[in-house]
């Protein structure tokens, strides 16, 4: 793999990967009120670390990923679980979401327990595919 | 297969003194009512299950000789195996076993006894399989769970066709149960499957092989399952429902027809085996072939005859078994042939022997005897006497015979050691219950107004017509002296024969070769090889081959329905047709490439065209989430699928034969036109709006978001979300170490 290696490829998918990253968020974000959310924020998440382990490597993908692949993806799960937990304490089901809004001033920013949840699917999701990329090409290597 | 050891460390206070439990629980059996009594606690209102209860006669007498030979086999257990490494274990099985036979027999609701009944077989398997570092032992254990266990499928099925039929009922209902209940073709169907079931855990005929089978267990399991509990279960079973069903003309014709055939079967086997534990198996199926037949006799008396010989059975069974166990652990071999004269040398278990024989041959005074005479005094009643007298001539005879040989032949020949070592005494633990339950069946035989209460009050429960002095258990011996005087005659002398007997039946091989356990051997064995043959056409490794597998078998299946597919009309194309038309142009552009191209990589990005096609249409037919997450996809697949079809690409350069190929073409244009008619007949139907309006009228003021794709996920349905990324990451650890493996794989060659 070191050999094929190529410079201007592998500095353009460093920007890249960081691009990608960037409108992963922006669709997490923007999910609940127009097209994106939290499963496809990790398609696109798990499309970038595959570049990145395309042209520099898996180490080097593996390395981008917070605790690790799997670890990510029990984080995710968990953080979408947890999500749910609120709703126990106003004794309503499980995963019953708590919306709040938090005014500064003019700006309002509108907070909830669904932004916990989407997050935790963009997680477990790019932690479990984007993992499960990095080892492909490590068998493959 | 125990192995005593000097140095061998005292078991602990709790394995020595677990007989306790059983025979604590003797007085409070002894006390329960002999008429119906029934507790009930609310357990699945809503399939209408309880845990109903229900204790009577018939139900005393069965737990009476679950507990008596459960205290006797509890404290011979730590004295057969002294020393071995998992004797608490067997002693938590042999208890946990105790507390299934109870609740089984117990057990008011039809579920509840199902549930009992699986215990006991379940449990059965692990102790017939104790000794699992033996392949018989194994096989043994499992011949006796398929069998068992395939009964109590026809149980369940049973029971749920007679729940169907007649709903709520209980067992205790059964003693008056509505002709027209009774009269159901799918209350009948039930209770012959009920039958069935009942049979295989019995040990009737064609499903006895697994009992002469399990005889690989350790002789305390032997001489509590097999003699006196579990395969007396279904003969319990047979006996509840002998009251209902007694009045359906096939019910006792059937029931005597498998019991003669069964007893029959058992008395011929008998004297084929060497092994004396194994003739005691035959003759044991024998004498459940027998208790069959007596609840399938009409009259009163066969209930009677039927209860007392339960009764009796257990007492001299049970003691023999341990017996033979004593002579095992003794002299190590239970061949009969090698052994003689051990009197001297094993004093207490010889009187054991003498005592359980002659209650097993019937002589006077025993409650052998006792029993052998109401059995006479029921068939001399019966109408099919002939059969019944007969079948209980050959089978008694050949009782006799096999008390002679447990007796005469191992204790009292000339004294002659095998191997030259010298048998002893195994200690109190394995002479006192032995000698406890077959002094019990002498002291029964001698005063049988002892046991009047109990068998009359179970008799009564099959038989509610049966009057008080009917049951009278004095036996009128000197009346049938004569019948007796010839069958202990003729017994002794198939005793005296029994070598030359045993030679001339050893070597008819036919019954091997036809008898139902070669079948059952030949159906395991076509199993494997129906799965040999499948597996080997069907699971070739190729890929292509599944796919044209299950192409190929769904166009079959679905082909009936084609010609019924209502195609719509089609409709004309709105604003936004361009683009629409642009991704299907896309689309099939991708497709032709997919097939057309050479090399594996222009293939692979023929199929993503295909996929950013689809995307297309979804976009312009204002599906942008979905768009959005087809193209994602597909470029992920298409980046992970070329890394790994990289090694491919020089393997797999030809497109195969000519006639593969076509025949692949065929398959596929045939399975996408029928995936596209179906997919238009359903576009083509009304469209239920109800969900989509739901979701679209509450998604913001409910879940305060405009994009209702992402609301249903991420709130409506956020617990069916939160399970399929829990299946996602699932997948990745399960293909974790599939990833490792090709690594190795590949590093190997």
């Amino acid at each position: 793999m070191k050999s094929e290696r190529s410079l201007v490829l592998e500095t353009a998918v460093s920007l890249l990967y960081w691009l990608m990253l960037g409108a992963a968020l922006l669709l997490l974000l923007r999910g609940h009120n127009a097209p994106g959310g939290g499963f496809i924020a990790a398609l696109v998440a798990v499309a970038a670390t595959a570049a990145r382990a395309l042209v520099s490597g898996t180490a080097a993908a593996r390395a981008r990923m917070p605790l690790g692949p799997l670890g990510l993806s029990a984080v995710g799960l968990a953080l979408a679980a947890a999500s749910g937990l609120p709703a126990l304490f106003r004794e309503q089901a499980f995963l019953t979401h708590w919306w709040g809004e938090l005014a500064a001033g003019p700006l309002a920013l509108k907070l909830s327990t669904v932004l916990l949840f989407d997050l935790g699917v963009a997680l477990c999701v790019w932690g479990a595919l984007g993992g499960f990329c990095v080892r492909l090409l490590e068998a493959m290597r | 297969m125990a192995q005593p050891t000097a140095q061998a460390a005292p078991a602990a206070a709790w394995i020595r003194l677990l007989w306790l439990l059983p025979l604590a629980l003797l007085p409070a059996v002894a006390s329960l009512p002999g008429e119906p009594a029934t507790w009930s606690w609310s357990w699945v209102d809503a399939l209408d299950v309880r845990l109903g209860f229900a204790a009577d006669g018939l139900a005393r007498l069965f737990l009476l000789l679950v507990c008596l030979v459960g205290t006797a086999v509890l404290a011979y257990a730590p004295g057969y195996l002294r020393g071995h490494a998992r004797l608490g274990q067997l002693m938590v099985l042999l208890v946990a076993f105790m507390l299934a036979m109870a609740g089984a027999i117990l057990a008011d609701d039809l579920l509840l006894l199902l549930l009992f009944w699986e215990a006991t077989s379940l449990l059965s398997f692990l102790l017939v399989g104790f000794g699992h570092d033996s392949q018989d032992s194994r096989d043994s254990a499992r011949q006796a769970l398929l069998v068992t266990g395939a009964g109590g499928l026809a149980l369940l099925a049973g029971f749920v066709l007679i729940m169907i039929a007649a709903p709520g009922l209980r067992l205790s209902d059964l003693a008056r149960l509505d002709p027209a209940v009774l009269a159901d073709p799918r209350f009948q169907a039930g209770a012959a499957l009920v039958l069935a079931g009942a049979m295989t855990k019995s040990a009737q005929f064609p499903f006895h092989f697994w009992l002469p089978g399990a005889m690989a267990a350790p002789t305390p399991v032997s001489a509590y399952l097999h003699s006196a509990t579990m395969v007396n279960l279904g003969v319990y079973v047979m006996a509840r429902f002998d009251e209902a069903m007694g009045a359906v003309p096939w019910w006792e014709g059937t029931l005597l027809s498998i019991g003669t055939l069964t007893a029959l079967w058992g008395a011929v086997q008998a004297p084929r085996e060497r092994d004396l534990k194994r003739i005691l198996a035959w003759s044991t199926v024998s004498a459940l072939g027998t208790l069959t037949v007596l609840i399938g006799l009409p009259n009163e008396l066969g209930a009677l005859a039927f209860t007392a010989f339960l009764l009796a059975h257990a007492l001299y069974k049970a003691p023999l078994f341990f017996v033979a166990g004593n002579i095992d652990h003794a002299t190590g071999t239970r061949r009969i042939d090698r052994l003689s004269g051990l009197r001297h040398a094993m004093p207490a278990t010889a009187l054991a022997a003498l005592l359980a024989g002659v209650s097993m041959a019937g002589l006077p005074a025993t409650v052998g005897f006792v029993a052998k005479d109401s059995i006479k005094a029921a068939s001399e009643l019966s109408e099919v006497m002939w059969a019944v007298e007969g079948v209980s001539l050959l089978v008694s005879t050949v009782g006799v015979a096999v008390a002679s040989v447990a007796v005469l032949r191992i204790f009292f020949g000339s004294v002659e050691h095998p191997e030259g070592h010298a048998p002893h005494e195994g200690g109190v633990r394995l002479t006192l219950p032995p000698l406890a339950l077959a002094g019990l069946g002498i002291v029964l035989g001698l005063f049988p107004s002892l046991a009047e209460p109990l068998v009359a009050d179970a008799a009564r429960m099959i038989s509610p017509t049966l009057q008080r002095a009917d049951a009278a258990l004095e036996p009128q011996w000197l009346l049938r002296l004569e019948s007796f005087a010839v069958v202990w005659a003729v017994g002794l002398v198939v005793y005296a024969g029994w070598n030359r007997l045993h030679r001339l039946l050893e070597r008819m091989r036919f019954l091997d070769r036809a008898g139902p356990a070669a079948g059952f051997d030949a159906f395991l064995a076509g199993i494997k090889q129906v799965a040999g043959v499948l597996g080997r056409r069907l699971q070739t490794g190729r890929l292509s081959r599944y796919l044209g597998i299950t192409a190929a078998a769904t166009i079959a299946l679905c082909a009936p329905w084609v010609f019924a597919l209502r195609l719509p009309a089609p409709a004309p194309l709105g604003t936004d047709g361009a683009g629409v038309l642009l991704g299907c142009l896309v689309a099939a552009l991708g497709a032709v490439l997919a097939v057309r191209a050479r090399d594996t990589l222009q293939r692979l990005l023929g199929a993503g065209a295909v996929g950013a096609g689809s995307a297309m249409v979804f976009l312009f037919r204002g599906a942008p989430d979905l768009a959005l997450t087809q193209l994602a996809v597909e470029t992920v697949f298409v980046v992970v699928a070329a890394v790994a079809l990289r090694r491919h690409r020089e393997r797999r350069g030809g497109a195969g034969r000519r006639p593969a190929r076509a025949w692949r073409a065929g398959v596929a244009l045939a399975f996408g036109l029928l995936l596209g008619a179906a997919l238009l007949a359903l576009a083509g139907r009304p469209f239920d709006s109800a969900m989509s309006d739901y979701f679209l009228a509450h998604s913001v003021p409910q879940a305060h978001g405009h994009n209702v794709v992402n609301v249903i996920l991420v709130d409506f349905r956020a617990l069916d979300t939160l399970g399929e990324i829990a299946v996602v990451m699932l997948a990745a650890l399960a293909a974790w170490p599939l990833a490792r493996r090709l690594r190795t794989r590949k590093e190997k060659p």
